[in-house]
């Protein structure tokens, strides 16, 4: 599935100038909302146009320019909230961040050039702001924001759990130590998942304490890679290639 | 779900979210879901200079899978209590 923000084009050719859904894979249409401006990035708003919001994304159409529409799948979206606030933005609006690739991927050479290309570059915008003609329709689409994004939880790889090659105990690495340096890493997206699940014969009693503090399975991958000079010589420093 | 509950009983509590971008969000905790989504109220930006214009929110939803942290304030941390529980979510 596309991380980040999409241009989107196809519509029905009925008429109605819906978006095409992905309905083999069940996606439904949950709510439509017309006069709806859209903000992308630091830009001005683009209008008119008409917001669907789907069970896996967020769509947004031109009224003019039926070329023109933009999409995002609720994985991408790191936040959304109601923006009211006129110091922060002068309409009122749904404020949502984007998760982009460039995040994935600890990218640093981020360039905040999207406003003067006239090709913009979609998939490096973090932010976008849908804002009703009517602001009493915020609270309504929060809401809808809300149950969709619930509706999209990271997805769960089969067969990870027998993958899974958790650490508890120093006594453990030093097992593991003779086969090599060939010990596969498995990192979990799945917040579902309870820390010190065990899937062997160990003591959890002290362990499950150690794997919250010094375990760095659980620092961020760009810290592990800024502080592997500084920091981070305890037992699990030779498990790194 | 040992979390999912944990954080159930801290809703109506001031928290910070430090999202993996590096943004913090201070609010007060609404409410939390199976995924550790969380949804705050009266929100305001810890740290401005990356999202200066993200400055107060009143409602704001959190995907879980983008947090990094969630600070909590000290005197609600009960630590043998979650020793207990996290043993015992582990046998």
């Amino acid at each position: 599935m596309a991380v980040g923000l999409r241009h989107f084009t196809a519509r029905a050719g009925n008429g109605s100038g819906e978006p095409i859904l992905d309905t083999d894979n069940g996606e439904e249409l949950v709510h439509v909302q017309p006069s709806v401006s859209v903000a992308v990035g630091d830009r001005a708003p683009e209008s008119p146009g008409t917001l669907y919001i789907t069970t896996r994304q967020v769509i947004w159409l031109s009224e003019l320019d039926r070329e023109k529409g933009y999409a995002v799948y609720f994985l991408s979206l790191s936040l959304h909230a109601v923006s009211r606030d006129p110091e922060a933005y002068p309409s009122p609006c749904i404020y949502t961040q984007i998760e982009t690739e460039a995040d994935e991927v600890e990218d640093e050479s981020e360039d905040s050039d999207s406003e003067c290309s006239e090709v913009l570059d979609l998939s490096k915008i973090r932010e976008i702001r849908f804002i009703p003609s009517d602001a009493n329709q915020l609270d309504t689409l929060f809401q809808v924001f809300c149950e969709c994004a619930e509706l999209n939880p990271e997805p769960i790889e089969e067969g990870e759990e027998e993958g899974h090659n958790w650490i508890f105990s120093a006594d453990q690495l030093e097992d593991e130590a003779g086969a090599g340096d060939d010990v596969e890493w498995h990192f979990s997206q799945n917040p579902t998942n309870t820390i010190g699940h065990s899937n062997g014969h160990h003591d959890l009693a002290s362990s499950v304490l150690e794997l919250q503090i010094n375990d760095q399975r659980f620092e961020d991958a760009e810290e592990m890679e800024q502080d592997s000079d500084t920091g981070h010589h305890h037992q699990s420093q030779h498990l790194q290639d | 779900m040992l979390f999912f509950s944990y954080f159930k009983d801290l809703v109506g509590r001031e928290v910070t979210v430090e999202l993996k971008n590096d943004l913090a969000i201070r609010g007060t905790l609404h409410s939390v879901d199976q995924y550790l989504n969380i949804k705050l109220e009266n929100t305001r930006v810890v740290d401005q200079d990356k999202y200066p214009h993200m400055l107060s929110v009143r409602n704001c939803f959190i995907r879980g899978s983008v947090v990094r942290y969630v600070q909590l304030p000290p005197e609600e941390v009960d630590i043998e209590l979650l020793h207990d529980a996290t043993r015992r979510e582990a046998r």
